[in-house]
């Protein structure tokens, strides 16, 4: 008597279907197409390594002056911090408002939750640079511009992060606090609101990172901060100058990052 | 509060005619259902034989297509329009996940029972609740024995301590029926005789009209004074506790078609 045959495993690798070909296909297709319309050539890099040569020999070592460098610089990395904080801290209510307009679980009404996220989407697909351009015509070259065009762009991206987060909350709760006969604003803030409390906090310390790093971008088309710095001091061809900028940014953005990251985990546990 | 004499005249839920279809499946099939004050009623049946979903009907989570709910013979609206609030809210519910708010304090989520009465502007986060409002609510948890942790997050508490918070929730509501749909399903052994304990004080000593959606038998017969029993979406059992024989328990559970069929 010998044993019942076990069942045959399936094979090692199935047979790609026409639909993974294609794909492969399309998608190999597009980087060919990616690669000639860049310009991509290691050749014109490997040429050119003596301009890059030329430039770092001029930024090394960099301008340590105090008082017309460093000072300036960390100055001015101050005013970037001040644009990022500011710029997410005043999208908070308008992120807040559109965010719970624009959930599925807050706002029932299809007409008003389409139109939220109509806002939210068009405030996210405006870069923040652009933002920054239209500003510098209306309030002149500065942070404030750079303030206001953080606030339009984080709307959009933090609201919409928010209101996702406000959409995966639990129906259970929501559907008890109706049954004790809450209204629909009772049951956002009740059920809603403090369940998605610690990762709308998490988020808003992501986007306050992601914004100092921008608002250092915004500098560059003159709405202040020591992108503005950087920006000169290319214009002069001063590159000692622009690596202490550099440098300075850098501390700035690991600072903030670091604390930012440090305070989301607290709030994680 | 009402009397601790049970009340034979006027049951305090009665459901005639329950009907409900989920995508062609006939879920409830015509469901008749008395609970009176001062009862504990358990309703069995296995997964699917629609006991959930009838007291999802009852309370208002879902639309029955047919058949009437009555909370002390007044109609709650049961499959057309919306329900009258102040009928509706005279029944209260509680769930196997609980359902409540991890990180609010078990006096302020005993709290949010009586929002279904509050006006927005005292309601809008828990700092506007009513002075009045949180004494009632300390009074609830009291009765659930778990006024020395009103302060405590709920996240801090055992299971059966979150289920007896679910429990004073509802009386803060002050309903005077109270669904609970699997309420100890996902504790343990301890804990489930002390919810089914606190349900069945609540019925006998207090009045309310209690019925709990059981997974077994054995609690069903050592907690409650009547048992119903669904099968197919249709009604199989309704008798007092120590009157079910333990074949027609069995019947409930086994694999045939529906009430009347067999299995080798």
């Amino acid at each position: 008597m010998t044993a019942p045959p076990l069942a045959a495993a399936p094979p090692r690798l199935r047979r790609p279907s026409v639909l993974a070909a294609l794909t492969v296909v399309i998608v190999g297709a597009a980087h060919v197409l990616a690669w000639r319309g860049a310009d991509v050539s290691p050749a014109a890099l490997a040429e050119g390594w003596e301009g890059m040569r030329d430039f770092l020999g001029e930024a090394v070592p960099p301008d340590l002056s105090w008082s017309t460098v460093v000072r300036p610089g960390l100055d001015a990395a101050l005013v970037t911090l001040y644009i990022g904080l500011l710029g997410t801290t005043l999208s908070v209510p308008f992120a807040l408002v559109l965010a719970v307009l624009g959930a599925r679980t807050t706002t029932p009404n299809a007409f008003v939750q389409q139109a939220a996220r109509s806002v939210l989407s068009f405030l996210r697909a405006v870069p923040d640079v652009v933002f920054a351009l239209i500003f510098v015509t209306a309030v002149g070259l500065g942070p404030f511009a750079g303030v206001l065009a953080l606030v339009f762009h984080n709307t959009g991206v933090m609201g919409k992060l928010w209101s996702e987060a406000m959409e995966e909350t639990d129906p259970g709760v929501r559907e008890a606090l109706r049954t004790n006969g809450a209204s629909g604003v009772q049951v956002t803030s009740h059920a809603v609101l403090p369940a998605v409390l610690p990762q709308l906090a998490g988020l808003l310390l992501y986007r306050l990172d992601v914004n100092v790093r921008s608002s250092l971008v915004l500098g560059l088309v003159g709405a202040g901060g020591i992108g503005f710095l950087i920006n000169q001091s290319i214009r002069l061809f001063r590159f000692d100058e622009m690596l202490t900028y550099i440098l300075i940014v850098l501390a700035l953005v690991i600072a903030v990052d670091q604390l930012s990251s440090a305070v989301r985990r607290r709030i994680g546990r | 509060m009402t009397t601790a004499t049970p009340d034979t005249t006027t049951a305090a839920l009665s459901v005639r005619g329950l009907r409900k279809t989920f995508a062609g499946r006939t879920v409830l099939d015509g469901i008749d259902l008395d609970v009176r004050a001062g009862e504990l009623v358990a309703v069995l049946g296995a997964n699917g034989s629609g006991k959930s979903t009838a007291l999802r009907c009852v309370i208002g989570l879902e639309r029955p297509d047919a058949g009437s709910v009555r909370l002390h013979g007044e109609e709650t609206a049961g499959q057309a329009g919306r329900r009258p609030a102040a009928v509706s809210r005279r029944a209260a519910m509680v769930f196997q996940h609980i359902h409540l708010v991890p990180r609010r304090s078990a006096l302020d989520n005993v709290c949010a029972g009586a929002l279904g009465r509050l006006p927005l502007r005292r309601s809008l986060t828990p700092l506007l609740f009513p002075r009045e409002l949180r004494e009632e609510a300390m009074a609830c948890l009291a009765r659930v024995g778990l006024a020395d942790r009103a302060g405590e997050a709920v996240a801090r508490l055992s299971g059966g301590q979150q289920q007896r918070v679910a429990v004073a929730r509802a009386l803060c509501q002050r309903a005077d029926v109270l669904l609970a749909d699997e309420p100890v399903a996902s504790l343990d052994p301890a804990a489930t005789t002390q919810v089914l304990d606190l349900l069945g004080v609540l019925a006998r000593d207090e009045g309310l009209a209690v019925a709990a959606v059981l997974h077994q038998p054995a609690l069903a017969r050592r907690h409650a004074d009547r048992i119903v029993g669904l099968r197919g979406g249709g009604l199989v059992i309704d008798a007092p506790a120590g009157d079910v024989p333990a074949s027609a328990l069995d019947d409930l559970y086994s694999h045939g078609p529906g009430p009347e069929g067999t299995t080798p």
